[in-house]
């Protein structure tokens, strides 16, 4: 389970340069610090998300530097619960969609 | 001589440290804290204030005091940013040519700046020299006994946009809505004063300043502390989000050495202090001064920087 959505949610904060929601739960030893996070990242990408602009093809983008960069969907509640479990279980878990969401997107990813 | 100061204060409904704006949203910072409930640790998170914030607070009660006793300020530490000579182009206007030896370095910005004297420096260049700060601020985080009841609710707030004639500007509505998020709790934070450090070079190479200089430098820093305090000026959003409040206890200890006060977010901390101190004085034959108060803290930092004047030390 590599938790795409959750996974490009944590890579836009990391293309505007703000790592801290990805070091928090790159870093976190206990399951608080993970939910805390995502909460927090949640609020803020719905807020982002709000105050978007949108362009002819109805995609929502920001603007940083003049650069246009194009937000992801919001992630579903599916997704977030299953992904909660699963760092419940094993906190290894966050680790790796941190790590992922460092990475170079394979495909159709903004970079 | 050390001194060592803890302060617990109130504050309600406060926005001192506000770390993010994401869409309409700022948030308060907040870190994980450790709490003891039915007899296991659990982390619960908490507002809190960085000891950065209150140090750039202290920092420029510093250069209001240094200059009302006309002592030397660069310019721009004098404007309240706090560059540290970390480059070229800011030590230059201290010393020009840049000496290639460090402690010249050192010497040029100590005589020329308190603030970087008392605050410490990095000029990240060729050589690099550092000075560490000779004053150690805490974070403030709320007390142990209270943390559960500490809260950061975000507050809606709407600004009032211009509209054209069609009504709409943009994505602009004619209301926006912005959220705060305040903190509230009882909070406590330490910071020490390394009063030795004080125009002392860093780099061994003994005083920079001639001693009266150095004595007036440390009544400049002491009584910016006491400004800071008494006037609460620290934090961020005071202009509409002043914290409802006061410092409700605050310790004061000078030593011979360092000595730090117990941390305020303990509750039996006055006592722990003095028990720690009764142990130094019996075991080093070392005197100290010890005051705290929860009435009138300006009382108890008044009476420490007498104790210092007695001492011969400002």
């Amino acid at each position: 389970m590599d938790f795409p959505e959750v996974v490009n949610m944590l890579r836009f904060f990391v293309r505007m340069r703000n790592f801290g929601y990805v070091d928090r739960m790159g870093n976190a030893l206990t399951y608080e610090p993970v939910e805390m996070a995502i909460l927090e990242a949640l609020r803020a990408f719905r807020s982002i998300h709000e105050s978007a602009k949108t362009d002819e093809n109805d995609r929502k983008y920001i603007e940083k530097n003049g650069k246009k960069i194009y937000l992801p969907r919001i992630p579903d509640e599916e997704e977030i619960r299953t992904f909660l479990n699963a760092v419940r279980k094993d906190m290894s878990v966050a680790k790796r969609v941190a790590t992922l969401a460092l990475a170079f997107p394979s495909k159709g990813g903004e970079e | 001589m050390f001194l060592s100061v803890g302060v617990r204060f109130e504050a309600n409904v406060e926005a001192l440290n506000m770390v993010e704006t994401a869409g309409n949203y700022t948030k308060h910072r907040r870190v994980p804290y450790l709490v003891e409930e039915d007899r296991k640790l659990k982390t619960i998170y908490v507002p809190a204030i960085s000891g950065e914030s209150l140090a750039h607070a202290y920092q420029w009660s510093l250069v209001k005091e240094a200059l009302a006793m006309n002592l030397p300020v660069c310019e721009d530490c004098a404007k309240g940013e706090f560059f540290k000579s970390m480059n070229k182009a800011h030590l230059k206007k201290k010393i020009n040519p840049i000496p290639d030896d460090s402690k010249k370095i050192e010497a040029a910005i100590i005589k020329s700046c308190i603030i970087e004297d008392v605050g410490g420096f990095l000029y990240a260049e060729k050589p690099p020299v550092r000075r560490s700060s000779a004053f150690q601020v805490s974070y403030a985080l709320p007390i142990k006994s209270m943390a559960l009841f500490a809260t950061a609710e975000p507050q809606l707030h709407a600004r009032h946009a211009q509209m054209d004639a069609k009504g709409k500007k943009g994505n602009v509505s004619e209301q926006m809505i912005y959220y705060v998020e305040t903190g509230t709790a009882l909070y406590g934070f330490t910071f020490n004063l390394d009063l030795d450090a004080i125009g002392v070079s860093s780099l061994g190479a003994g005083p920079i300043i001639p001693e009266e200089e150095i004595k007036a430098r440390r009544e400049a820093s002491l009584k910016a502390l006491f400004r800071m305090l008494s006037s609460a000026q620290f934090g961020a959003k005071l202009s509409r989000f002043f914290p409802v409040g006061g410092i409700t206890e605050l310790t004061v200890v000078v030593t011979e050495h360092p000595f730090v006060v117990t941390s305020p977010i303990y509750d039996s901390y006055v006592e722990r202090t003095k028990k720690r101190l009764e142990v130094i004085k019996e075991a080093f034959g070392e005197d100290y001064f010890f005051d705290s108060t929860n009435e009138v803290p300006e009382e108890t930092l008044r009476k420490a920087i007498e104790y210092l004047k007695e001492k011969g030390y400002i």
